[in-house]
């Protein structure tokens, strides 16, 4: 019953499309179930917006002559659902170069790409918290209709890139220019553990800490230097002027929470002994394993956008590879009840689709949140109140009051019951109504739309070829498994050295493949672009890591059916 | 009829005793090991000895002891109870090796990436061990700082930290600093230095930096200038180990260079806390007595590289013959299980006496630490850290029985067997959700066989240096 009835609300989703846009000076919803999230649930009432401000809102409101009237029979209005950590409004760079490149002009570019850029920062790319998501939004409200249509009004949005990712922006999802669009800039600063590429220190995860906290003791130096000096210049050399450094003055100032992207238990307590270190307002993004460590986030009283992004087997069964890790059994399991057990706890959380990859599915794993023990109340309030809390919004967002910003939700049936659909969103007093059309996969945006090529291939190059790397000195074995769809190419990479990496993203070119995977050894991990030509059962390629090409060639291995 | 109020009141004395007795019996957490042949690493072999642990602590060695009503109460007859083993050089439990972008990554800490669930941990408590000291690799002639810790599997990280421990950092000479480096991507000169006198220059460069940066605070404090100096993370553990607050575990497989570095220890007014791999130190076996630095090996594992091809099992039994403290490591999550047999060998080569040979893997290693007050050996005061054996230790026969660290049990054999059905029934439930089940579209294939197992253990024959990044030993 129950795949049964997440088929059918997968297909509710999917079925949702068309777009009206309208907009109207004064809206009124009539004879609505109003779930107010701050007061009691209004079971038929009214709703008055005007300006893109809720103007009224109770049992015995009349909707004034003025309105656009929505018949609310049947309808549920909530609160404007929050997505608190997307890369939204982004112009996605593209990731790889198209055509493949032959391997001279590879080398070539790797060499380019050492030389320093030149830049106002002393800090490598990706050590840059003054980098500010609002100067790179793109304007315009269209790109946020699968958002939209999954009944989100409001995000976080921030660059991924690097460390420090830069700060983010609270906007909401509808306005013509970025200016009308942000709710909030700078909303908090985002880390992210990871390294830096190209050899540059940090390398390592090692490197990744120490390099974080010598940028925060420099901050608190300059800071120091810069008071000194301000009261006295006199016998003081200047401070410098450090716009990255300065850009973390107020997170050891406590007035801009950082938000740590943490979801294992180890990671999260590193980002929480990070902020008892320096004393920051931490926020942990991601949270899977949050549950593990329930007494530290209580005592540091820091809130969780939990990502509902839940982990799930991708990889196929295969008789010949050893049985999975209970521990990766285990933790995909508890992800599961990880909501509920925070709201048993009392720990604070808000609801982000976490890079999920198809967006609708925030829905299917909300319901499987509560099918493990999530109330729906809190549920709720992880979309709509709490989220405005976390990100400081709560005066303005997050609950149907009076003089509220009109961001609202409305669907047709309980948000959670099978049969939901929703029909209207209401953002900063514009309304979208959403038509159920023909049916339509919801991409996460961010995602270019589709670059892939119309002409289908002919080739296919799906399966498993055994290579060798020459490292100078030495030849390498490993073994390349490639799945064609399409233009499309998944698999994995695998030496005896690196362990085995998936392919990130990978497709046909006009002369071969490219391929893009993450490849770990020695503690660090490093991205890799692998780039190739098949002529029959052979292979051969070039694989760019940031330390230098590597050339490598290969046979097909033969299928046994 | 008298003596009635003096039994009423004798009876009230009793009844008063009995909950401060049980509340005494309550907080001594007893455990008492009875009739073991126990191996104190110490003061040598007790046959049919009890041994009893009051809260984590060892309270009483001797004949026939006596434990509260309620203490947890072990049967060794026939059984072997040794310290826990001690290894002083492992990568273990950490989700980072090497940082080798810099030849100097002294603002580096283990401490960071520690992972305290690592299965190896587990399989380190089944050898008998339970204190490491995890290092950084050995890419860079200063590479990052140590920590030292105790294998409480299952415990928050916090807890397996020896807070008492003194702080430690990784130095490396030889092939790995000189030689790590990556082939550099084109255009781009290879990281300095890239022969041995270039290590000693880097570490040498190191240390004047640090004085140099050491004396700015100094005139800072002293109110000599005003703006506050920069807290330099990379040179802070060195002004550390120049005042003798840091131990250095120096990488290194050649003489010259040994005796290269511990002069210039010496010039800077420190020691040289343990020479790690030390292959050729036997060759400078007086140098390094005289020196105080103690030396921590492989026992018979050697020309897996070029400089490594001086090495011979007598190390051990030499150097121990001229006063060095030496301590017997894996540098291998594999490895680590089996350190009792690596110390049976310096029986075989050299002949060292057994307790010398047992002390190579545990109080020698405590002493390199300076964690020995605490653990190392079977002594009245200290943790106890102990493993019971169902055989000689020496043996290949033997296994361990259980492990405990400060008298709480890590690993038990017997629990262990118990366990495994229940686990195989979890993994039965697990694999039947939907969550674990394979895709039925769009997967990509698992790996096969299996994902490379993680072995620090440096072998230069069978893993090219470029994957290595330097390799770790």
């Amino acid at each position: 019953m129950k795949r049964i009835s997440s088929l059918i609300l997968v297909f509710v989703i999917f079925s949702w499309a068309k777009i009206l846009a309208q907009n109207v000076g004064s809206i009124a919803i009539t004879n609505a179930k109003i779930i107010t999230v701050s007061g009691k649930t209004i079971e038929n009432g009214t709703i008055v917006i005007r300006n893109g401000l809720i103007e009224a809102v109770g049992e015995n409101i009349k909707a004034p002559a003025d309105a656009f009237l929505i018949d609310g029979k049947d309808l549920s209005v909530y609160p404007g659902f929050f997505d608190t950590n997307t890369s939204l409004g982004l112009a996605t760079p593209s990731v790889r170069p198209t055509p493949s490149p032959s391997p001279e002009v590879l080398i070539q570019q790797a060499s380019q790409q050492q030389q320093p850029q030149p830049s106002a920062s002393k800090y490598p790319p990706g050590l840059r918290p003054e980098i500010n998501v609002i100067e790179q939004l793109r304007p315009g409200e269209s790109q946020f209709e699968t958002q939209r249509n999954n009944g989100i009004t409001t995000v976080v949005t921030v660059l991924r890139d690097g460390i420090f990712n830069g700060q983010s922006a609270i906007i909401n999802l509808a306005g013509a220019t970025v200016a009308e669009m942000t709710i909030k800039s700078p909303f908090a600063q985002h880390i992210t553990f990871r390294t830096l590429s190209g050899g540059i220190y940090p390398t390592s995860l090692l490197g990744t800490f120490s390099a974080i906290r010598q940028m925060l003791h420099d901050a608190k130096r300059l800071k120091e230097w810069k008071t000194l000096y301000e009261n006295n210049p006199l016998g003081l050399q200047r401070p410098e002027i450090d716009k990255s450094l300065e850009a973390l003055f107020p997170l050891i100032e406590g007035k801009m929470p950082v938000v740590f992207y943490a979801n294992t238990e180890r990671e999260i307590i590193r980002a929480l002994d990070l902020a008892k270190e320096f004393g920051l307002r931490a926020i942990i993004a991601g949270g899977h394993e949050a549950w593990k460590v329930i007494d530290r986030l209580k005592a540091q009283d820091v809130p969780v956008l939990l990502s509902l992004n839940f982990p799930k087997r991708t990889t196929t069964a295969s008789e010949e590879a050893d049985p999975e890790p209970l521990s990766v059994l285990r933790f995909r399991a508890e992800t599961l009840k990880c909501a509920g057990k925070l709201e048993k706890a009392g720990i604070k959380f808000a609801f982000q689709s976490g890079g999920i990859q198809n967006y609708s599915d925030i829905w299917t794993n909300i319901n499987k949140a509560i099918e493990n023990g999530l109330s729906r109340e809190t549920a709720i309030r992880a979309l709509t109140l709490t989220a405005a809390e976390i990100l400081g919004v709560s005066n303005r967002l997050g609950s149907i009051e009076k003089g509220k910003i009109a961001n609202l939700t409305v669907s047709k049936g309980d948000i959670f019951s099978k049969e939901r659909a929703i029909t209207h969103v209401i953002i900063d007093g514009k309304l979208f109504e959403i038509k159920q059309d023909k049916p339509q996969t919801g991409k996460q945006s961010g995602d270019q739309p589709s670059t892939q090529t119309t002409q289908t291939s002919e080739r296919n190059i799906s399966g498993t070829w055994s290579i060798s790397i020459e490292i100078p000195g030495q030849t390498v074995p490993g073994t390349l498994v490639l799945t064609q769809e399409g233009n499309a190419l998944t698999g994995s990479f695998q030496t005896a050295f690196t362990g085995t990496s998936v392919i990130k993203s990978g497709r046909l070119t006009a002369e071969g493949f490219i391929l893009s995977l993450d490849v770990t050894f020695g503690g660090g991990t490093f991205e890799v672009t692998i780039t190739g030509k098949v002529s029959g059962n052979q292979i051969s390629g070039i694989i760019q890591t940031p330390q230098g090409a590597i050339s490598f060639s290969g046979t097909k291995n033969p299928e046994w059916r | 009829m008298k003596e009635q109020p003096i039994l009423a009141a004798f009876v009230l004395v009793l009844l008063a005793l009995i909950p401060s007795f049980l509340i005494a019996q309550q907080t001594k957490n007893q455990i008492l090991i009875r009739n073991a042949t126990v191996m104190t690493a110490a003061r040598g072999t007790l046959e049919n000895t009890d041994i009893l642990i009051e809260n984590g602590k060892i309270a009483k060695i001797g004949k026939n002891l006596r434990a509260e009503p309620g203490a947890k109460i072990i049967d060794a007859t026939g059984k072997y109870v040794t310290p826990g083993i001690i290894d002083c050089h492992s990568h273990t439990m950490i989700d980072a090796v090497n940082e080798f972008s810099y030849s100097v990554t002294s603002m580096t800490n283990i401490r960071d990436v520690l992972n305290p669930t690592e299965i190896a941990v587990y399989r380190a408590l089944a050898g008998g061990v339970t204190t490491a000291l995890l290092l950084h690799g050995s890419a860079n002639a200063i590479g990052g700082q140590s920590v030292t810790v105790k294998f409480k599997y299952g415990k928050p990280v916090e807890e397996f930290i020896i807070k008492d421990a003194p702080p430690g950092i990784k130095f490396a000479l030889g092939e790995n600093p000189k030689r790590s480096n990556f082939p550099p991507p084109p255009g781009q000169t290879p990281r300095y230095p890239r022969t041995r006198m270039g290590v000693m220059e880097v570490i040498r460069d190191a240390f004047l930096r640090a004085k140099d940066y050491k004396r700015e605070w100094d005139d800072y404090r002293a109110g000599r200038t005003k703006i506050p100096p920069r807290i330099d993370l990379e040179l802070e553990p060195l002004v550390e180990v120049l005042e003798g607050k840091r131990f250095v575990h120096a990488h290194g497989y050649r003489s010259d260079e040994f005796l290269n570095l511990m002069l210039l220890a010496e010039e800077f007014g420190f020691r040289i806390r343990t020479l790690q791999h030390g292959l050729e130190a036997y060759k400078i076996a007086p140098e390094v007595a005289k020196h105080g630095a103690g030396v921590s090996i492989f026992i018979d594992n050697w020309s897996f590289k070029i400089e490594a091809y001086d090495g011979i099992p007598y190390n051990a039994a030499i150097l121990w013959r001229n006063g060095v403290i030496v301590s017997i490591n894996s540098d291998s999550d594999e490895r680590m299980r089996r350190l009792n047999l690596d110390a049976a060998k310096v029986i075989k080569y050299g002949g060292v006496p057994e307790e010398e040979a047992l002390k190579m893997i545990t109080l020698n290693p405590a002493k390199q630490l300076g964690i020995d007050k605490r653990t190392g050996s079977i002594e009245v005061g200290k943790d106890a850290d102990l493993v019971i054996w169902n055989g000689h230790p020496f043996s290949v026969y033997s296994r361990v029985e259980t492990t405990m660290i400060e008298g709480e049990i890590y690993f038990d054999r017997q629990q262990d067997l118990a366990r495994r059905s229940e686990i195989e029934k979890e993994r039965q439930e697990l694999e039947k959700l939907d969550i674990n089940k394979a895709p039925t579209s769009g997967g990509t294939p698992p790996p096969i066989p299996a994902e490379y197992r993680k072995d620090h253990h440096d072998n230069a024959d069978e893993m090219p240096e470029i994957i290595l990044q330097g390799g770790n030993n």
